[in-house]
């Protein structure tokens, strides 16, 4: 396993993902793909694992790659009924660029995220980002959960209410998740607020530059990992 | 046939340290339980183990004879009523009066008149009547345990589990929620009160029950 920069991670997910949107052709976006493997393995971070986790988000994915399948014609007829071209070549290979660009992404973000959130906060501070900026980023990555966890602990309570969610008819239910959403933003807010309020007490902006404990040193490892990644991408847009 | 029945219950949040291990237990509809131990030993954990909000490492949990894991949550919850540590968790409606009328708005159970009464009733019992239109998130923290307690204690359930139920009470509060408990144990219902508070334990329950990682002890 390598230990890199927080910056390194945020350059490299940043080239990587950018690669994903401009690169148009199947074979650039699979080789893309693979490398973006091939850093999440040498960061040791666990490919069945992030397929596990994102479980819901793969079926939206394969959803929308089905949909673009169908939807985008051109090309040879794959699949027909009655005179309806249902698969075509050109919809095959849109909906297959999808999930290789939704993957890729995934997975770069993934570089990011199995970072703690405190060095991403070194690291956005070290590129020169506002620390209150790099801070709103801290607390944006600690909240995204944390709005999830409270919307599922106010689901656990209507469910023990007694009120059966499966059996209720889909405009209530609609109304119900209406009632439950509005209360975890609020809530999530109101942390964010208690934090804010808690990190001011403990001085944070009093003064208007800021001294870190620890300093961020891009080593060897980082550079290396930044030109072979950088090479890697400007060799895969000019083999296509 | 018991109300509850624990079998070799084990649970870990981490499948390597066992919270508790072969835990059995029997409770009947009836019994009044007070649960004690120290921090982080797992009441509350064993609390939503018998929920089914968490599911057992080992062992099983019977609901009145059904394997707790065949029941959904909403079948458990018309039977036993949960007020959780946090009352936070269980507000989430606009106003007062629509999160004491909010499981029979979307419930099976129609609203009808006496029901009304009834949930007036637990609002004049807990002295929220006046807050009948606010916003239970402006409520401070023994308002909203209050109104949890009210609007868990205005469903017709068998059995109740009161998770700290005397947080954030104070003196007078308190009273009424013993008063409640009194009006319980007349009209034949359980309950189980984990608390940390001995006194008030004493004068509720008919078992002890202590939690250790070692197991649990009755008294």
């Amino acid at each position: 396993m390598i230990s890199l920069d927080p910056r390194t991670r945020i350059f490299i997910v940043l080239i990587i993902s950018s690669a994903a949107i401009i690169f148009k052709d199947l074979k650039a976006l699979m080789l893309l793909l693979l490398l973006t493997l091939l850093l999440c393995k040498l960061l040791s971070i666990s490919l069945s694992g992030t397929v596990r986790k994102l479980r819901k988000l793969w079926y939206f994915f394969i959803l929308l790659t089905l949909i673009q399948s169908f939807f985008t014609h051109g090309g040879d007829t794959l699949l027909a009924l009655g005179g309806l071209r249902i698969l075509t070549t050109a919809g095959l290979e849109a909906g297959i660029s999808i999930i290789l660009r939704m993957s890729i992404i995934v997975y770069s973000a993934m570089i990011i995220a199995s970072s703690s959130s405190m060095d991403i906060v070194y690291g956005l501070t070290a590129m020169k980002l506002p620390q209150e900026i790099g801070f709103m980023v801290l607390l944006a990555i600690k909240f995204l959960p944390l709005i999830r966890e409270e919307f599922f602990d106010s689901i656990t309570a209507v469910q023990l209410s007694g009120i059966d969610l499966k059996k209720i008819p889909l405009g209530k239910k609609l109304s119900l998740y209406t009632y439950i959403l509005t209360p975890s933003v609020i809530k999530a807010l109101n942390r964010a607020r208690y934090i804010s309020l808690s990190m001011e007490c403990r001085g944070f902006r009093t003064y208007p530059a800021r001294t870190f404990y620890r300093r961020l040193k891009m080593k060897a490892a980082d550079y290396f990992t930044i030109l072979a990644a950088l090479a890697s991408i400007i060799a895969i847009f000019s083999l296509n | 046939m018991s109300f509850y029945k624990t079998d070799s219950l084990t649970f870990s949040y981490n499948h390597r340290n066992n919270l508790f291990e072969n835990l059995s237990l029997l409770i009947e509809e009836n019994e009044h339980i007070g649960l004690i131990g120290p921090n982080g030993c797992g009441k509350t954990t064993l609390a939503k183990l018998m929920l089914g909000i968490l599911s057992p490492t080992g062992g099983k949990i019977f609901l009145e004879g059904t394997d707790i894991r065949n029941l959904s949550l909403s079948n458990i919850g018309g039977k036993v009523g949960y007020v959780f540590q946090n009352p936070d968790k269980q507000l989430f409606c606009p106003t007062v009066w629509e999160q004491m009328t909010f499981s029979y708005k979307y419930g099976s159970q129609s609203f009808q008149e006496n029901i009304e009464d009834k949930i007036n009733y637990y609002l004049e019992l807990f002295d929220l009547a006046k807050n009948k239109n606010a916003s239970p998130m402006a409520l401070s923290r023994g308002e909203k345990q209050r109104l949890a307690l009210a609007s868990v204690l205005s469903r017709d359930v068998k059995f109740l589990i009161l998770d700290e139920p005397t947080t954030g009470l104070d003196l007078l509060r308190k009273k009424q929620l013993e008063k409640c408990l009194v009006t319980l144990r007349d009209e034949g219902k359980g309950y189980m009160i984990i608390s940390h508070e001995g006194d008030f334990l004493d004068k509720h329950i008919d078992r002890l029950l202590t939690l250790s990682p070692k197991g649990v002890e009755v008294s």
